[in-house]
């Protein structure tokens, strides 16, 4: 697992430098390789699958737009998914602005880790995830889910590792609770 | 919207404004840039003016060292500021408040230190015109590091442009700062409080300021 992650960022940072260097082929893969966990963390914002496919257009419009700023050789997808936030997030004042609210949607089918799936079946845990705050949310989807490390969903959300941690251990729990109380 | 490929108004803007781009140095690389700025301005502000007529009755940790200290984390600041300005290595919240009262609170601590080894030192008349004096030298020391520094933020992406303005305006006066203390004859702390304090609050807030026209300016394109 921790191999495949190696080769999995060696692979992104790889295609990022091609891109930087002007390679659409290396841009298709990116887009390729990220556009599904993209939608997936979109969607802990906007819980709408159709404005996640819309910002994941305008997140890597916004990558495009500012791919001078990635330092080669650093670890590609904390560059990324922190640009993807503050897109999310800039659509998010946005709407409040113009008090737009979108109807929830059940979220998007994405493969769960083994430590997730021990705790229920695969919808019991979906369910409850989509209950989860956002801040909460995020934490367990970029660690738990995306496989990222305490450090790198830090420095993406602009807290400390700690914190993520607490946050992670927190929102575990609050799912446990939960299904304690609906089984009983 | 089908995500088996990429959507073709997509295709079209990115292969439209494909050309190479250089990639941003590490945040050490453009500190040292900004830094560069800071040497050579407080150099020749410490060859053209004339030291605190105290300087003697000051014991070195105070003088120099204290110069030292306030120096070492001006540059730190600026490295903040610039680190910040890179997506996916923002500093956590905690951090960013204990470097801005860490600023504040060592040119409080500074200013004090100084007051009670040499209390005597003070300027006649009711002190506006030594104080707008020193905020006229304190802003002409800051404002080239200051704005180099913004300037190397905002060439980046600083997805909390606020926040990283604060830090280069902290950074660049602490920095300046390290040598108007060494200059400055005043060690009133009502002098020190409101100018020199001042001064550095007033940077914050027109770094923070700036980092906020620049995220209007920046994003107002986003949905």
């Amino acid at each position: 697992m921790a191999v495949d992650r190696r080769a999995e960022e060696q692979q992104l940072t790889a295609l990022m430098i091609a891109y930087q260097k002007g390679d659409m082929d290396a841009f298709t893969g990116l887009y390729e390789a990220l556009k599904r966990p993209l939608i997936r963390y979109l969607w802990t914002f906007v819980r709408n699958q159709t404005m996640a496919e819309d910002l994941l257009q305008e997140t890597f419009l916004q990558l495009h737009r500012a791919r001078q700023t990635y330092p080669p050789p650093r670890p590609v997808r904390p560059w990324i998914y922190a640009i993807t936030r503050h897109v999310a997030l800039m659509h998010l004042r946005s709407m409040r602005r113009r008090k737009e609210v979108l109807p929830d949607e059940d979220l998007p089918e994405v493969p769960v880790p083994p430590e997730m799936d021990q705790l229920a079946d695969r919808a019991t845990v979906q369910r409850l995830l989509g209950t989860l705050p956002r801040t909460a949310q995020e934490v367990l989807i970029l660690h738990h889910l995306l496989g990222m490390s305490f450090e790198e969903v830090g420095a993406i959300i602009g807290i400390a590792p700690g914190t993520a941690k607490v946050r992670a251990h927190r929102a575990l729990k609050k799912i446990r609770e939960q299904m304690i109380e609906e089984d009983a | 919207m089908s995500l088996d490929s990429i959507p073709s108004d997509l295709r079209e803007a990115i292969e439209g404004d494909l050309d190479p781009v250089r990639p941003l140095h590490p945040a050490w690389v453009r500190t040292m840039l900004a830094v560069a700025i800071l040497v050579v301005v407080l150099a020749f502000v410490l060859a053209k003016a004339s030291l605190r007529p105290d300087m003697d009755q000051l014991p070195i940790w105070l003088s120099w060292g204290c110069s030292i200290l306030q120096l070492a984390l001006g540059v730190l600041l600026i490295g903040l500021a610039l680190r910040e300005a890179v997506p996916g290595e923002g500093i956590p919240g905690g951090a960013v408040r204990i470097a801005a009262i860490t600023a504040l609170a060592v040119q409080i601590l500074v200013g004090i230190a100084t007051s009670i080894y040499s209390p005597a030192i003070t300027m006649p008349g009711s002190g506006i015109a030594p104080g707008i004096g020193c905020l006229k030298h304190e802003t002409a020391m800051a404002l080239p590091t200051f704005v180099v520094t913004l300037w190397l933020v905002f060439r980046a992406l600083p997805l909390r442009a606020p926040t990283a303005g604060l830090l280069g305006g902290a950074g660049a006066t602490v920095a300046s700062d390290a040598v108007i203390h060494l200059l400055c004859p005043m060690s009133n702390l009502t002098h020190v409080f409101v100018w020199h304090t001042g001064a550095l609050i007033l940077f914050m807030a027109l770094g923070w300021f700036a980092g906020t026209i620049w995220e209007r300016l920046r994003w107002r394109q986003t949905s």
